[in-house]
Protein backbone atom coordinates (compact mmCIF):
# COMPACT_ATOMS: atom_id res chain seq x y z
CA UNK A 1 0.00 0.00 0.00
CA UNK A 2 1.65 2.85 -0.80
CA UNK A 3 1.68 6.62 1.03
CA UNK A 4 -0.53 8.59 -1.41
CA UNK A 5 -3.50 5.36 -0.87
CA UNK A 6 -3.09 5.83 3.35
CA UNK A 7 -3.62 9.82 2.15
CA UNK A 8 -6.73 8.61 -0.06
CA UNK A 9 -8.32 6.23 3.00
CA UNK A 10 -7.81 8.35 5.68
CA UNK A 11 -9.30 11.49 3.58
CA UNK A 12 -12.09 9.51 2.70
CA UNK A 13 -12.93 7.99 6.18
CA UNK A 14 -13.12 11.71 7.69
CA UNK A 15 -14.78 13.30 4.31
CA UNK A 16 -17.33 10.21 4.68
CA UNK A 17 -17.94 10.40 8.31
CA UNK A 18 -18.86 14.34 8.02
CA UNK A 19 -21.20 13.60 5.13
CA UNK A 20 -23.17 10.98 7.34
CA UNK A 21 -22.75 13.39 10.20
CA UNK A 22 -25.91 12.61 12.21
CA UNK A 23 -25.52 8.85 11.04
CA UNK A 24 -22.21 8.54 12.36
CA UNK A 25 -23.10 10.75 15.28
CA UNK A 26 -26.27 8.32 16.07
CA UNK A 27 -23.94 4.93 15.56
CA UNK A 28 -21.84 6.29 17.75
CA UNK A 29 -24.07 6.87 20.56
CA UNK A 30 -25.97 3.26 20.06
CA UNK A 31 -22.56 1.72 20.17
CA UNK A 32 -21.84 3.72 23.59
CA UNK A 33 -24.79 2.61 24.71
CA UNK A 34 -24.66 -0.56 23.81
CA UNK A 35 -20.85 -1.20 24.99
CA UNK A 36 -22.16 0.78 28.16
CA UNK A 37 -24.78 -1.89 29.40
CA UNK A 38 -21.74 -4.76 28.06
CA UNK A 39 -18.94 -2.86 30.58
CA UNK A 40 -21.21 -2.56 33.02
CA UNK A 41 -22.57 -6.37 32.70
CA UNK A 42 -18.87 -7.16 32.30
CA UNK A 43 -18.63 -5.48 35.81
CA UNK A 44 -20.64 -6.62 37.69
CA UNK A 45 -19.86 -10.34 36.29
CA UNK A 46 -16.17 -9.78 37.28
CA UNK A 47 -17.85 -9.05 40.61
CA UNK A 48 -20.27 -11.72 41.48
CA UNK A 49 -17.31 -13.80 39.89
CA UNK A 50 -15.09 -12.73 42.14
CA UNK A 51 -17.43 -12.81 45.12
CA UNK A 52 -18.52 -16.18 43.99
CA UNK A 53 -14.63 -17.11 44.67
CA UNK A 54 -14.52 -15.64 47.84
CA UNK A 55 -17.18 -17.52 49.46
CA UNK A 56 -15.95 -20.44 47.98
CA UNK A 57 -12.48 -19.98 49.46
CA UNK A 58 -14.06 -19.19 52.55
CA UNK A 59 -15.46 -23.15 52.47
CA UNK A 60 -13.78 -25.01 55.32
CA UNK A 61 -14.55 -28.02 57.59
CA UNK A 62 -14.30 -28.26 61.23
CA UNK A 63 -12.99 -31.05 62.83
CA UNK A 64 -13.83 -31.78 66.18
CA UNK A 65 -11.47 -33.62 68.25
CA UNK A 66 -12.75 -35.56 71.52
CA UNK A 67 -11.99 -34.49 74.71
CA UNK A 68 -9.43 -37.51 75.16
CA UNK A 69 -7.20 -36.09 72.70
CA UNK A 70 -3.67 -35.97 74.25
CA UNK A 71 -0.96 -33.12 72.68
CA UNK A 72 0.36 -35.82 71.26
CA UNK A 73 -1.96 -37.38 69.64
CA UNK A 74 -3.13 -33.33 68.30
CA UNK A 75 0.15 -32.34 66.77
CA UNK A 76 0.16 -35.50 64.86
CA UNK A 77 -3.51 -34.83 63.82
CA UNK A 78 -2.78 -31.63 62.50
CA UNK A 79 0.41 -32.63 60.48
CA UNK A 80 -1.67 -35.52 59.21
CA UNK A 81 -4.40 -33.07 57.86
CA UNK A 82 -1.79 -31.06 56.55
CA UNK A 83 -0.58 -33.38 54.47
CA UNK A 84 -3.80 -34.04 52.82
CA UNK A 85 -4.48 -33.06 49.45
CA UNK A 86 -6.44 -29.98 49.07
CA UNK A 87 -5.80 -28.98 51.95
CA UNK A 88 -4.61 -25.34 52.20
CA UNK A 89 -4.45 -24.12 56.31
CA UNK A 90 -4.88 -25.80 59.43
CA UNK A 91 -6.26 -23.88 62.33
CA UNK A 92 -6.06 -24.89 65.73
CA UNK A 93 -9.12 -23.84 67.89
CA UNK A 94 -8.63 -24.72 71.62
CA UNK A 95 -11.25 -25.14 74.07
CA UNK A 96 -10.49 -21.59 75.64
CA UNK A 97 -10.35 -20.13 72.27
CA UNK A 98 -13.79 -21.52 71.48
CA UNK A 99 -15.13 -20.40 74.41
CA UNK A 100 -13.54 -16.88 74.52
CA UNK A 101 -15.26 -16.74 70.79
CA UNK A 102 -19.16 -18.13 72.10
CA UNK A 103 -18.56 -14.94 74.81
CA UNK A 104 -17.80 -12.38 72.23
CA UNK A 105 -20.92 -14.08 70.27
CA UNK A 106 -23.27 -13.71 73.04
CA UNK A 107 -22.02 -10.27 73.94
CA UNK A 108 -24.55 -8.65 76.73
CA UNK A 109 -25.29 -11.96 78.07
CA UNK A 110 -21.83 -13.28 79.16
CA UNK A 111 -23.24 -13.52 81.88
CA UNK A 112 -24.62 -16.88 81.39
CA UNK A 113 -21.80 -18.60 81.17
CA UNK A 114 -21.40 -18.34 84.48
CA UNK A 115 -23.67 -21.08 85.36
CA UNK A 116 -21.24 -23.10 83.68
CA UNK A 117 -18.84 -22.57 86.15
CA UNK A 118 -15.11 -23.91 85.37
CA UNK A 119 -16.18 -26.51 82.94
CA UNK A 120 -15.74 -25.90 79.43
CA UNK A 121 -18.28 -27.77 76.77
CA UNK A 122 -16.57 -26.94 73.99
CA UNK A 123 -14.19 -29.06 71.87
CA UNK A 124 -10.83 -28.64 70.97
CA UNK A 125 -11.43 -27.93 67.19
CA UNK A 126 -9.41 -27.81 63.54
CA UNK A 127 -10.60 -25.31 60.81
CA UNK A 128 -9.12 -26.53 57.59
CA UNK A 129 -9.16 -24.33 54.75
CA UNK A 130 -9.43 -26.60 51.45
CA UNK A 131 -8.65 -24.98 47.91
CA UNK A 132 -11.72 -26.11 46.24
CA UNK A 133 -15.52 -26.86 47.78
CA UNK A 134 -15.90 -29.52 45.82
CA UNK A 135 -13.20 -31.71 47.56
CA UNK A 136 -14.53 -31.30 50.93
CA UNK A 137 -16.97 -34.00 50.46
CA UNK A 138 -14.12 -36.46 50.03
CA UNK A 139 -11.85 -34.89 52.93
CA UNK A 140 -14.80 -35.16 55.92
CA UNK A 141 -15.68 -38.86 55.38
CA UNK A 142 -11.88 -39.41 55.65
CA UNK A 143 -11.66 -37.25 58.68
CA UNK A 144 -14.79 -38.81 60.37
CA UNK A 145 -13.09 -42.41 60.83
CA UNK A 146 -9.85 -41.10 62.26
CA UNK A 147 -9.27 -42.48 66.08
CA UNK A 148 -10.09 -39.35 68.90
CA UNK A 149 -12.40 -37.73 66.51
CA UNK A 150 -15.91 -36.45 67.57
CA UNK A 151 -17.09 -35.52 63.99
CA UNK A 152 -15.80 -33.49 61.37
CA UNK A 153 -18.52 -30.87 59.76
CA UNK A 154 -18.72 -28.68 56.77
CA UNK A 155 -21.85 -26.35 55.68
CA UNK A 156 -22.73 -28.55 52.66
CA UNK A 157 -25.80 -27.31 51.45
CA UNK A 158 -24.69 -24.00 51.49
CA UNK A 159 -21.25 -25.07 49.22
CA UNK A 160 -23.11 -26.31 47.17
CA UNK A 161 -26.03 -23.99 46.42
CA UNK A 162 -23.11 -21.31 46.03
CA UNK A 163 -21.67 -23.26 43.73
CA UNK A 164 -24.51 -24.14 41.45
CA UNK A 165 -25.53 -19.79 41.51
CA UNK A 166 -21.71 -19.16 40.46
CA UNK A 167 -21.94 -21.84 38.05
CA UNK A 168 -25.17 -19.91 36.35
CA UNK A 169 -24.02 -16.68 36.55
CA UNK A 170 -20.48 -17.50 35.22
CA UNK A 171 -22.55 -19.29 32.05
CA UNK A 172 -25.11 -17.00 31.98
CA UNK A 173 -22.54 -14.02 32.32
CA UNK A 174 -21.05 -15.50 29.13
CA UNK A 175 -24.23 -15.68 27.43
CA UNK A 176 -25.05 -12.25 27.84
CA UNK A 177 -22.27 -10.65 27.19
CA UNK A 178 -22.33 -12.76 23.54
CA UNK A 179 -25.34 -11.96 23.51
CA UNK A 180 -25.14 -8.01 23.70
CA UNK A 181 -21.38 -8.46 21.17
CA UNK A 182 -23.90 -9.39 18.67
CA UNK A 183 -26.54 -6.42 19.33
CA UNK A 184 -23.70 -4.03 19.03
CA UNK A 185 -22.39 -5.89 15.89
CA UNK A 186 -26.32 -5.68 14.34
CA UNK A 187 -26.19 -2.21 15.04
CA UNK A 188 -22.88 -1.49 13.36
CA UNK A 189 -23.52 -3.51 10.27
CA UNK A 190 -26.78 -1.64 9.65
CA UNK A 191 -24.94 1.82 10.30
CA UNK A 192 -21.94 0.93 7.90
CA UNK A 193 -24.71 -0.51 5.63
CA UNK A 194 -26.51 2.74 5.25
CA UNK A 195 -22.79 4.72 4.53
CA UNK A 196 -22.20 1.89 1.95
CA UNK A 197 -25.59 2.34 0.19
CA UNK A 198 -24.88 5.75 0.39
CA UNK A 199 -21.60 5.55 -1.70
CA UNK A 200 -23.02 2.52 -4.04
CA UNK A 201 -22.28 4.56 -6.52
CA UNK A 202 -18.72 4.91 -5.75
CA UNK A 203 -17.99 1.05 -5.09
CA UNK A 204 -19.50 0.01 -8.46
CA UNK A 205 -16.99 2.39 -10.44
CA UNK A 206 -14.48 1.78 -8.45
CA UNK A 207 -14.99 -2.40 -9.33
CA UNK A 208 -15.42 -1.27 -12.98
CA UNK A 209 -12.09 0.70 -13.34
CA UNK A 210 -10.12 -2.10 -11.44
CA UNK A 211 -10.22 -1.73 -7.80
CA UNK A 212 -9.26 -4.63 -5.46
CA UNK A 213 -11.93 -5.70 -3.18
CA UNK A 214 -9.87 -4.44 -0.01
CA UNK A 215 -8.73 -0.90 -1.78
CA UNK A 216 -12.59 -0.26 -1.53
CA UNK A 217 -12.73 -1.71 2.09
CA UNK A 218 -9.99 0.08 3.77
CA UNK A 219 -12.47 3.69 3.94
CA UNK A 220 -15.10 1.35 5.12
CA UNK A 221 -13.20 -0.45 7.87
CA UNK A 222 -11.37 2.45 8.95
CA UNK A 223 -15.29 4.22 8.79
CA UNK A 224 -16.69 1.73 11.03
CA UNK A 225 -13.52 1.24 13.40
CA UNK A 226 -14.02 4.74 13.85
CA UNK A 227 -17.30 4.92 14.73
CA UNK A 228 -16.52 2.14 17.35
CA UNK A 229 -13.89 3.01 18.92
CA UNK A 230 -15.56 6.45 19.42
CA UNK A 231 -18.57 4.97 21.02
CA UNK A 232 -16.16 2.75 22.99
CA UNK A 233 -14.66 5.69 24.34
CA UNK A 234 -17.26 7.21 25.65
CA UNK A 235 -18.94 4.03 27.03
CA UNK A 236 -15.15 3.70 28.85
CA UNK A 237 -15.80 7.14 30.28
CA UNK A 238 -19.32 6.40 32.08
CA UNK A 239 -18.51 2.98 32.83
CA UNK A 240 -15.39 4.09 34.85
CA UNK A 241 -17.28 7.10 36.35
CA UNK A 242 -20.45 4.71 37.21
CA UNK A 243 -18.25 1.80 39.15
CA UNK A 244 -15.76 4.83 41.18
CA UNK A 245 -19.13 6.39 42.61
CA UNK A 246 -21.16 2.78 42.71
CA UNK A 247 -18.33 0.94 44.65
CA UNK A 248 -17.47 3.84 47.09
CA UNK A 249 -20.45 3.83 47.87
CA UNK A 250 -21.18 -0.29 48.00
CA UNK A 251 -17.66 -0.29 50.80
CA UNK A 252 -19.16 2.38 53.21
CA UNK A 253 -22.72 0.32 53.17
CA UNK A 254 -21.26 -3.04 53.19
CA UNK A 255 -18.09 -3.12 54.53
CA UNK A 256 -17.80 -7.19 53.94
CA UNK A 257 -18.79 -6.84 50.44
CA UNK A 258 -15.71 -7.65 48.41
CA UNK A 259 -15.73 -4.98 45.56
CA UNK A 260 -12.55 -5.26 43.36
CA UNK A 261 -10.61 -2.27 43.36
CA UNK A 262 -10.86 0.12 40.27
CA UNK A 263 -7.47 -0.50 39.87
CA UNK A 264 -6.70 -2.34 37.71
CA UNK A 265 -9.94 -3.77 37.17
CA UNK A 266 -11.46 -0.43 35.33
CA UNK A 267 -8.42 -0.88 33.26
CA UNK A 268 -8.97 -4.34 32.06
CA UNK A 269 -13.01 -3.25 31.41
CA UNK A 270 -11.69 -0.35 29.47
CA UNK A 271 -9.56 -2.50 27.19
CA UNK A 272 -11.95 -4.99 26.71
CA UNK A 273 -14.85 -2.18 25.97
CA UNK A 274 -12.26 -0.48 23.26
CA UNK A 275 -11.09 -3.89 21.59
CA UNK A 276 -14.37 -4.89 21.23
CA UNK A 277 -16.31 -1.55 19.97
CA UNK A 278 -13.24 -1.34 17.42
CA UNK A 279 -13.50 -5.39 16.11
CA UNK A 280 -17.10 -4.56 16.36
CA UNK A 281 -16.66 -1.98 13.92
CA UNK A 282 -14.17 -3.51 11.68
CA UNK A 283 -16.29 -6.45 11.61
CA UNK A 284 -19.38 -4.83 11.41
CA UNK A 285 -17.98 -3.25 8.11
CA UNK A 286 -16.78 -5.51 6.61
CA UNK A 287 -20.14 -7.79 6.87
CA UNK A 288 -22.12 -5.48 5.25
CA UNK A 289 -19.79 -4.97 1.94
CA UNK A 290 -19.56 -8.37 1.31
CA UNK A 291 -22.93 -7.61 -0.52
CA UNK A 292 -21.71 -4.68 -2.34
CA UNK A 293 -18.48 -6.07 -3.31
CA UNK A 294 -20.10 -8.75 -5.56
CA UNK A 295 -20.29 -6.14 -8.86
CA UNK B 1 -6.65 -9.31 -28.97
CA UNK B 2 -10.11 -10.69 -28.35
CA UNK B 3 -11.36 -14.17 -29.40
CA UNK B 4 -14.86 -15.57 -28.21
CA UNK B 5 -15.52 -19.74 -28.76
CA UNK B 6 -18.97 -20.78 -28.59
CA UNK B 7 -20.32 -18.53 -26.39
CA UNK B 8 -23.76 -19.47 -25.08
CA UNK B 9 -25.40 -17.09 -22.09
CA UNK B 10 -28.80 -18.26 -20.47
CA UNK B 11 -29.92 -16.27 -17.84
CA UNK B 12 -31.07 -17.84 -14.51
CA UNK B 13 -34.94 -18.91 -15.10
CA UNK B 14 -34.46 -19.92 -18.61
CA UNK B 15 -33.95 -16.73 -20.30
CA UNK B 16 -31.05 -17.27 -23.16
CA UNK B 17 -29.33 -13.93 -24.04
CA UNK B 18 -27.00 -15.39 -26.06
CA UNK B 19 -26.52 -18.28 -28.42
CA UNK B 20 -22.78 -19.80 -29.83
CA UNK B 21 -20.83 -16.44 -30.09
CA UNK B 22 -18.02 -16.80 -32.45
CA UNK B 23 -16.48 -14.04 -32.92
CA UNK B 24 -12.67 -12.65 -33.06
CA UNK B 25 -11.32 -8.88 -32.96
CA UNK B 26 -7.78 -7.64 -33.52
CA UNK B 27 -5.92 -4.46 -32.07
CA UNK B 28 -6.93 -1.37 -33.63
CA UNK B 29 -10.16 -2.53 -34.61
CA UNK B 30 -13.29 -0.16 -34.09
CA UNK B 31 -16.15 -1.97 -33.81
CA UNK B 32 -19.85 -1.76 -33.50
CA UNK B 33 -22.48 -3.95 -32.04
CA UNK B 34 -25.91 -3.66 -33.49
CA UNK B 35 -28.99 -5.17 -33.03
CA UNK B 36 -32.62 -4.67 -31.45
CA UNK B 37 -33.38 -3.74 -28.02
CA UNK B 38 -33.57 -7.06 -25.80
CA UNK B 39 -31.31 -9.15 -28.48
CA UNK B 40 -28.00 -9.76 -26.39
CA UNK B 41 -25.87 -6.86 -26.50
CA UNK B 42 -25.92 -5.70 -22.99
CA UNK B 43 -25.06 -9.34 -22.25
CA UNK B 44 -22.38 -9.27 -25.16
CA UNK B 45 -20.85 -6.36 -23.46
CA UNK B 46 -20.93 -7.42 -19.86
CA UNK B 47 -19.46 -10.73 -20.98
CA UNK B 48 -16.25 -8.32 -21.89
CA UNK B 49 -15.44 -7.15 -18.29
CA UNK B 50 -16.67 -10.17 -16.75
CA UNK B 51 -19.71 -8.60 -15.23
CA UNK B 52 -21.65 -11.72 -16.33
CA UNK B 53 -19.78 -15.15 -16.99
CA UNK B 54 -21.10 -17.18 -19.85
CA UNK B 55 -22.68 -20.56 -19.43
CA UNK B 56 -20.55 -22.48 -21.83
CA UNK B 57 -17.85 -21.45 -23.88
CA UNK B 58 -14.68 -19.40 -23.70
CA UNK B 59 -13.53 -15.87 -23.88
CA UNK B 60 -9.59 -14.70 -24.27
CA UNK B 61 -8.10 -11.32 -23.84
CA UNK B 62 -5.23 -10.55 -25.05
CA UNK B 63 -4.14 -14.30 -25.01
CA UNK B 64 -5.83 -14.60 -21.22
CA UNK B 65 -9.10 -16.87 -20.62
CA UNK B 66 -10.89 -14.30 -18.80
CA UNK B 67 -13.26 -16.89 -17.33
CA UNK B 68 -10.49 -18.53 -15.42
CA UNK B 69 -9.11 -15.90 -13.85
CA UNK B 70 -10.18 -15.28 -9.85
CA UNK B 71 -11.85 -13.31 -8.33
CA UNK B 72 -9.03 -11.62 -6.79
CA UNK B 73 -7.54 -11.21 -10.46
CA UNK B 74 -10.62 -9.60 -12.17
CA UNK B 75 -9.44 -6.31 -10.74
CA UNK B 76 -6.34 -6.78 -12.84
CA UNK B 77 -8.44 -7.56 -16.24
CA UNK B 78 -10.77 -4.03 -15.46
CA UNK B 79 -7.39 -2.37 -15.70
CA UNK B 80 -6.94 -3.05 -18.81
CA UNK B 81 -10.15 -1.94 -19.89
CA UNK B 82 -12.24 1.35 -20.54
CA UNK B 83 -15.91 0.78 -19.75
CA UNK B 84 -18.20 3.59 -20.39
CA UNK B 85 -22.10 3.76 -20.13
CA UNK B 86 -25.06 5.17 -21.09
CA UNK B 87 -25.29 6.66 -18.35
CA UNK B 88 -21.72 8.33 -17.60
CA UNK B 89 -22.04 6.76 -14.10
CA UNK B 90 -19.32 9.60 -12.41
CA UNK B 91 -19.67 10.87 -8.78
CA UNK B 92 -21.94 14.18 -8.61
CA UNK B 93 -19.78 15.10 -5.36
CA UNK B 94 -16.57 15.20 -6.79
CA UNK B 95 -14.62 17.57 -9.37
CA UNK B 96 -14.40 16.80 -13.15
CA UNK B 97 -10.79 16.44 -12.57
CA UNK B 98 -11.62 14.21 -9.52
CA UNK B 99 -13.75 11.71 -11.22
CA UNK B 100 -10.89 11.61 -13.87
CA UNK B 101 -8.42 10.81 -11.13
CA UNK B 102 -10.61 8.37 -9.28
CA UNK B 103 -9.26 5.66 -11.70
CA UNK B 104 -5.64 6.29 -10.89
CA UNK B 105 -6.24 6.60 -7.40
CA UNK B 106 -8.00 3.47 -6.73
CA UNK B 107 -5.50 1.47 -9.12
CA UNK B 108 -2.56 3.63 -6.69
CA UNK B 109 -0.81 5.27 -9.09
CA UNK B 110 1.45 8.23 -8.10
CA UNK B 111 0.38 11.29 -7.31
CA UNK B 112 2.66 13.34 -9.77
CA UNK B 113 1.86 10.81 -12.16
CA UNK B 114 -1.91 11.00 -11.61
CA UNK B 115 -1.97 14.94 -11.84
CA UNK B 116 -0.33 15.08 -15.08
CA UNK B 117 -2.24 12.55 -16.83
CA UNK B 118 -5.55 13.35 -15.86
CA UNK B 119 -4.35 17.06 -17.17
CA UNK B 120 -3.38 15.50 -20.31
CA UNK B 121 -6.64 13.01 -21.00
CA UNK B 122 -8.41 16.41 -20.19
CA UNK B 123 -7.02 17.84 -22.83
CA UNK B 124 -8.04 15.23 -25.36
CA UNK B 125 -11.47 15.17 -24.46
CA UNK B 126 -11.59 19.19 -24.52
CA UNK B 127 -12.21 19.82 -20.85
CA UNK B 128 -9.39 21.66 -19.35
CA UNK B 129 -10.87 24.23 -18.61
CA UNK B 130 -13.68 22.76 -16.60
CA UNK B 131 -11.52 20.78 -14.53
CA UNK B 132 -12.74 22.09 -11.17
CA UNK B 133 -16.52 21.70 -12.28
CA UNK B 134 -18.76 19.23 -11.12
CA UNK B 135 -20.58 16.82 -13.08
CA UNK B 136 -23.96 18.30 -13.14
CA UNK B 137 -22.36 21.77 -13.82
CA UNK B 138 -21.75 20.12 -17.41
CA UNK B 139 -24.22 19.60 -20.14
CA UNK B 140 -24.89 15.67 -21.34
CA UNK B 141 -22.06 15.73 -23.62
CA UNK B 142 -19.51 16.92 -21.38
CA UNK B 143 -20.40 14.72 -18.60
CA UNK B 144 -20.00 11.77 -21.07
CA UNK B 145 -16.46 13.37 -21.92
CA UNK B 146 -15.73 12.82 -18.85
CA UNK B 147 -16.61 8.83 -18.48
CA UNK B 148 -14.33 8.52 -21.62
CA UNK B 149 -11.61 10.52 -20.08
CA UNK B 150 -11.89 8.32 -17.07
CA UNK B 151 -12.21 5.49 -19.43
CA UNK B 152 -8.71 5.59 -21.02
CA UNK B 153 -6.50 7.71 -18.23
CA UNK B 154 -5.47 4.54 -17.60
CA UNK B 155 -4.08 3.50 -21.21
CA UNK B 156 -6.68 -0.18 -21.68
CA UNK B 157 -5.96 -1.91 -24.36
CA UNK B 158 -9.83 -2.32 -24.84
CA UNK B 159 -12.42 0.52 -24.74
CA UNK B 160 -16.12 -0.95 -24.09
CA UNK B 161 -18.93 1.87 -24.44
CA UNK B 162 -22.40 0.39 -23.75
CA UNK B 163 -24.50 3.11 -25.38
CA UNK B 164 -22.27 6.03 -24.75
CA UNK B 165 -24.87 8.50 -27.08
CA UNK B 166 -27.95 6.83 -26.25
CA UNK B 167 -28.60 10.38 -23.89
CA UNK B 168 -27.05 12.74 -26.18
CA UNK B 169 -28.10 14.67 -28.99
CA UNK B 170 -27.10 13.71 -32.75
CA UNK B 171 -24.59 16.94 -32.85
CA UNK B 172 -23.55 15.98 -29.31
CA UNK B 173 -23.13 12.68 -30.67
CA UNK B 174 -20.29 13.29 -33.76
CA UNK B 175 -18.82 15.03 -31.42
CA UNK B 176 -17.97 12.19 -28.80
CA UNK B 177 -17.74 10.01 -31.65
CA UNK B 178 -14.85 11.87 -33.51
CA UNK B 179 -13.14 11.43 -29.47
CA UNK B 180 -13.90 7.83 -29.86
CA UNK B 181 -11.58 8.11 -33.26
CA UNK B 182 -9.20 9.75 -31.60
CA UNK B 183 -8.87 7.35 -29.25
CA UNK B 184 -8.80 4.41 -31.96
CA UNK B 185 -5.72 6.40 -33.67
CA UNK B 186 -3.81 5.45 -31.24
CA UNK B 187 -4.21 1.54 -31.45
CA UNK B 188 -6.89 1.45 -28.67
CA UNK B 189 -9.23 -1.20 -29.62
CA UNK B 190 -12.59 0.17 -29.37
CA UNK B 191 -16.16 -2.09 -29.17
CA UNK B 192 -19.19 0.11 -28.89
CA UNK B 193 -22.91 -1.24 -28.66
CA UNK B 194 -25.31 1.17 -30.16
CA UNK B 195 -28.86 2.31 -31.53
CA UNK B 196 -27.33 4.91 -33.40
CA UNK B 197 -27.76 4.78 -36.59
CA UNK B 198 -26.76 7.78 -38.02
CA UNK B 199 -23.05 7.09 -36.17
CA UNK B 200 -22.68 3.78 -37.69
CA UNK B 201 -23.40 4.57 -41.17
CA UNK B 202 -21.20 7.43 -41.01
CA UNK B 203 -18.81 5.81 -39.45
CA UNK B 204 -18.49 3.14 -41.70
CA UNK B 205 -16.84 0.39 -39.17
CA UNK B 206 -16.93 -3.10 -38.68
CA UNK B 207 -20.75 -4.11 -37.69
CA UNK B 208 -21.75 -6.90 -35.82
CA UNK B 209 -25.85 -7.24 -35.52
CA UNK B 210 -27.17 -9.48 -32.79
CA UNK B 211 -30.32 -10.97 -33.03
CA UNK B 212 -32.06 -13.14 -30.68
CA UNK B 213 -28.90 -14.22 -29.39
CA UNK B 214 -27.24 -15.04 -32.55
CA UNK B 215 -24.65 -12.92 -34.88
CA UNK B 216 -26.72 -12.51 -37.68
CA UNK B 217 -24.18 -10.17 -39.65
CA UNK B 218 -20.74 -9.39 -39.04
CA UNK B 219 -19.52 -7.03 -42.36
CA UNK B 220 -16.17 -4.37 -42.08
CA UNK B 221 -17.50 -1.16 -43.86
CA UNK B 222 -21.08 -1.93 -42.34
CA UNK B 223 -24.13 -0.18 -41.91
CA UNK B 224 -26.39 -0.12 -39.12
CA UNK B 225 -28.95 -2.29 -41.25
CA UNK B 226 -32.05 -1.18 -38.93
CA UNK B 227 -34.61 1.44 -39.77
CA UNK B 228 -33.56 4.15 -36.53
CA UNK B 229 -35.51 4.06 -33.60
CA UNK B 230 -35.39 7.60 -32.88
Amino acid sequence: MSLSSKEYFIRETGKSIKRNGIMSFASVSTVAVSLLVLGLFLLMYLNTDNLAKYLEGQVEMTVYLEDTATGEEVAEMREKLKKMEGVVQVTEVTKAMAMERFKNRLGDQATLLKALGKDNPFPFSFEVQVDRPERIKALVSQVEHWPKVETAKFGQEVVEHLFALTKVMRIGGAVLIVFLCFATLFIIINTIRLTVFARRREVVIMKYVGATDWFIRWPFLLEGMTLGLGGAIIACAVVDLIYVSLSGRLHTTFAFFPVLPSWPTLLYADIFILACGTLIGALGSYLSLKKFLRV
Amino acid sequence: MLEMTDVSKTYPGGNVALRNINVRIEQGEFVFIVGPSGAGKSTFIKLLFREVLPTSGTIRLNDVDILNLTAKEVPYLRRQLGIIFQDYRLLPDRTVYDNVAFAMQVIEAPYRKIKRRVMNVLDLVGLRRRAYSKPNELSGGEQQRIAIARAIVNSPSLVIADEPTGNLDPETSMEIMEIFQEINNTGTTIIMATHDKEIVDSMGKRVIAIEHGEIVRDELNGVYGYESEQ
